[in-house]
């Protein structure tokens, strides 16, 4: 039988940026925005979403008096991460 | 990346969380900048003390005293470039941590060769007084040994951790010199320890830099 994928993560751009700052310890969200190539606007939803379901942990702060974001993936969210690529081998018959 | 949440098919998702990790692999882009400092640095240090030994000439101050001075630019350069990063990776925490633990031996070795000075000195000068000979035993040609295995060390890690070759390979030519320092007089130590920094730093540092001013010009023609 085969478990449903994670809604939260399997969407294109959240996908995106779990798979980005789970090889980083912690992103920008201008550095976010550079390779994921999304507006800041759908970034910026994508981001919330991922932070209501505990996946990341988004800091605010101020750099040389500009606002600057910055996301670091959490324990929860490694986990789902791992969850979520396990059910994808499952699926592609690459793991039994 | 499109306004709406494409729904992925399992293989798209694959593909996409490769593409993304390679991409964030491939941010990392250290200036050179500290590297070439320092490689230049200790290569002038050394061949400075080089060349008061062989022309018998004596310095007002200790070029070495160089190697204090350089942290003040230093600390700048490590400022601004995490002023700059967007991202910090696992690797640079650890680099962190291996550089400035570097830099604690340094000063560590340097109080302990210094103590170890302070004890030898007067029995070489009573032997050389007693005997009419110089000391045997020539402590400070085993100096240079010491540090080369030093800068071994951060070096081949780094070299390592980055997937940088040059640097790799320069923290082995630090220990290839480090055995030769050993049975060689102090001026052929001080030019081994000038080639070991120009090896392990300086060319490593140039060619880092040229590497990230072409990965800066490729950042600027993607957002033109």
């Amino acid at each position: 039988m085969f478990k449903d994928l994670d809604p939260i993560l399997h969407s294109q751009l959240r996908l995106a940026v779990i798979s980005i700052l789970i090889s980083v310890k912690e992103a920008e969200f201008t550095f976010l925005k550079e390779k994921t190539n999304a507006t800041a606007g759908n970034l910026s939803v994508q981001i919330q979403k991922l932070k209501d379901a505990g996946y990341i942990e988004v800091i605010k702060q101020f750099k040389e008096n500009y606002p600057q974001t910055i996301c670091k993936i959490t324990k929860q969210g490694v986990s789902a991460f791992e969850e979520y690529v396990k059910s994808l081998q499952t699926y592609l018959g690459t793991k039994n | 990346m499109e306004q709406q949440e494409k729904q992925l098919s399992e293989k798209e998702s694959l593909a996409l969380i490769t593409r993304m990790i390679n991409k964030a692999k491939d941010s990392y882009h250290d200036t050179g900048i500290g590297a070439m400092m320092w490689g230049a640095i200790i290569a002038i240090c050394s061949l400075v003390k080089l060349s008061e030994i062989h022309f018998g000439y004596k310095l007002p101050f200790d070029i070495y005293l160089l190697t204090l001075l350089a942290i003040i630019p230093q600390i700048f350069i490590t400022i601004k470039e995490k002023k700059e990063k967007k991202v910090r990776s696992y690797d640079d925490t650890y680099m962190d941590y291996i550089w400035l633990g570097f830099g604690i031996c340094i000063f560590l070795m340097i109080f302990i060769v210094n103590s170890i000075f302070s004890v030898w000195g007067p029995v070489a000068t009573e032997y050389r007084e007693l005997t009419g000979q110089p000391s045997p035993f020539r402590f400070n040609e085993f100096i240079s040994p010491l540090f080369l295995l030093l800068y071994g060390l951060p070096t081949f890690i780094t070299g390592a951790a980055c997937k940088f070759k040059p640097m790799l390979w320069g923290g082995i030519f630090c220990w290839v010199c480090c055995v030769i320092a050993i049975y060689t007089t102090i001026k052929v130590d001080l030019l081994l320890t000038a080639a070991s920094a120009i090896m392990a730093w300086l060319i490593p540092g140039i060619l880092m830099e040229k590497e990230y001013r072409i990965y800066k010009k490729e950042q600027a023609n993607q957002h033109v």
